[in-house]
């Protein structure tokens, strides 16, 4: 686990007053109070989200309260030490590949992808989720409604954060450098998103959701959200498509959703919007933080690595695409020479399911079919295994490459690049010594 | 006289800082595994301007955020506009800003494993 960095109360405490400068732009006035021509004052204020009405008396140096309270309620410690902490404000975690051995992702094995605050559970009894925009009729449930008023299902679902592989290209894109462990397979329980739509009534006009949470920004400003995507109106209509109310059996842990989420399975994670509170279905697409630019959107034509691309030439990433892990042996393994041994993972391909897996232990040069699960339900990611006999003592390693029911394959090489470096679905390789 | 004095001035002075600045650069930390646990600015590596980027980006984010990948000068100018324009930081001051990029391009540039 990482070691923790000086926060703001700490660095408060060593130079007050250049730490105010250098985080809020603050200058204080002659009398070290108040703000210098309001220097800072904006800033401080929408790290804090709202005014400060006696500003001009606040002493130069004085951390405001608010921000020597900490939210702790989520800890390192509630995931598996092998976890890969690639940030921890946000917090964004991935699972070693080792750790995608389960058919069914436990929680503390399951990758993490904050985009603001890992926010204080809201109570189920607050909790409200509404439903608006080109709906007939404006929904506002609570909990007990999910819980009562809704069929219920329950299935595995893969959910991959659109950048997992992104530490693959070259140059690396911005944003977490994610190896392959940001997927998970957990088995959720809740209501269709589709059966809540129907009793809102879908306008002709309804093309578009956009999702909308209780996580804040982690600038600290109420009035700008942490990330708000959607889908397009066919997804979310898909039956696979639901507001999560359990994991695993469980309530949702709070860095997985608490109380309630979208699980839309498939297509990058941040579709599946945790911690809901608001569907805002839309008649276009939608424009929230995290659908414009280049966030979550790819090329619309092959580029050469590095390109600057125009953001009109840019389109939002639909379904993930196919992909594979080796789940055992662990990386850098040591096995007999001669003897057989297993290996073995998982595949999946968003929307697609895999049809066919192969392994190499030669670089590539033959491959042999492995034996492939059926997915125990659609979205489920499927287990693969083969039997291997490393022919001498050596050093190798294992590739795997998948094939969907579409024929789409995994490359042996990074695919694409793009400006933010999603769907790299390279083949996966992990090396073990035969002795 | 003055301005050829002044030229040699510039010479020594230029010869002076060099030593220095290629030793710093041979031992330049390019990964965050090597920089010192105890460094205050941890994990950022050393360098003029390492407090100026601490303090600017703490407020929001973790520093991992900022070392877990180099960037060429450009991607790091882009950044510091877009956490400006689109993730409410605080705008810094015209130099302040040159010393944070300065930092950055050097520091965790493309070389910087991470």
């Amino acid at each position: 686990m990482p070691k923790k960095e000086r926060g703001l109360v700490e660095l408060y405490h060593d130079d007050p007053e250049r730490a105010e400068y250098l985080v809020f732009g603050r200058k204080a006035g002659p009398d070290r109070r108040g703000f210098l021509k309001g220097a800072g004052l904006a800033s401080m204020g929408a790290v804090l989200g709202t005014t400060i009405p006696f500003s001009a008396n606040m002493p130069a140096g004085l951390m405001p309260a608010a921000l020597a309270e900490t939210v702790d309620d989520f800890t390192f410690d509630a995931k598996h030490a092998d976890m890969i902490v690639h940030n921890d404000r946000p917090v964004n975690i991935e699972a070693a590949a080792h750790l995608l051995d389960d058919d069914v992702t436990p929680f503390d094995k399951h990758f993490i992808r904050n985009n603001g605050t890992m926010p204080a559970p809201m109570s189920k009894s607050d909790w409200r989720l509404k439903i608006d925009g080109e709906v007939n009729e404006e929904l506002e449930l609570s909990y007990d409604q999910l819980m009562n008023d809704f069929e219920h299902v329950t299935m595995r679902a893969q959910l991959e954060c659109g950048g997992n592989g992104r530490a693959g290209f070259n140059p690396t894109p911005r944003g977490n450098p994610w190896t392959i462990g940001a997927i998970g397979n957990s088995e959720w329980t809740g209501v269709r998103l589709s059966d809540i739509l129907r009793r809102a009534g879908l306008k002709p006009s309804a093309v578009y959701t956009g999702h909308y949470s209780y996580d804040e920004h982690l600038s600290g400003d109420p009035d700008r959200p942490s990330i708000s995507r959607g889908g397009p109106i066919d997804k979310m209509m898909d039956p696979h498509t639901i507001i999560a109310i359990k994991m695993n059996g469980e309530d949702i842990p709070i860095e997985h959703g608490y109380p309630a989420r979208v699980v839309a399975p498939g297509w990058a994670g941040s579709v599946s919007q945790k911690w809901v509170t608001r569907i805002w279905v839309r008649d276009r697409e939608h424009d929230g933080p995290g659908m414009t630019g280049l966030s979550y959107r790819i090329p619309r034509f092959p580029v050469a690595p590095d390109t600057e691309v125009p953001h009109e030439d840019m389109m939002v990433m639909g379904s993930m695409i196919v992909k594979s892990a080796i789940t055992n042996p662990v990386a850098g393994a040591e096995v007999r020479a001669g003897a057989p041994f297993e290996i073995r993972g998982q595949a999946w391909a968003g929307d697609n399911h895999v049809v066919r897996m192969e392994t190499s232990i030669d670089f590539g040069a033959t491959w042999q079919t492995a034996e492939l699960h059926a997915p125990h339900n659609r979205y489920s990611w499927q287990r693969w295994k083969q039997t291997i006999i490393p022919p001498q003592a050596g050093y190798y390693e294992v590739w795997s490459r998948a094939t969907d029911n579409q024929g789409n394959s995994q490359p042996m090489v990074v695919p694409g690049w793009n400006p933010r470096g999603y769907l790299n679905n390279a083949c996966h390789r992990i090396h073990f010594t035969a002795v | 006289m003055k301005k050829l004095t002044s030229l040699c001035g510039a010479a020594l002075a230029a010869l002076l800082l060099a030593a220095p600045m290629q030793a710093s650069a041979e031992e330049r930390i390019t990964s965050s595994a090597d920089v010192p646990e105890d460094f205050e600015f941890h994990p950022l590596p050393p360098g003029e301007g390492v407090d100026e980027v601490y303090y600017g980006c703490i407020a929001c984010h973790s520093l991992r955020t900022v070392t877990n990948t180099g960037f060429s000068r450009r991607v790091w100018d882009e950044l510091l506009d877009w956490m400006v324009e689109d993730q409410g930081m605080m705008e810094p001051e015209p130099e302040v800003r040159e010393i944070m990029l300065d930092y950055l391009a050097t520091y965790l540039g493309e070389d910087w494993e991470g």
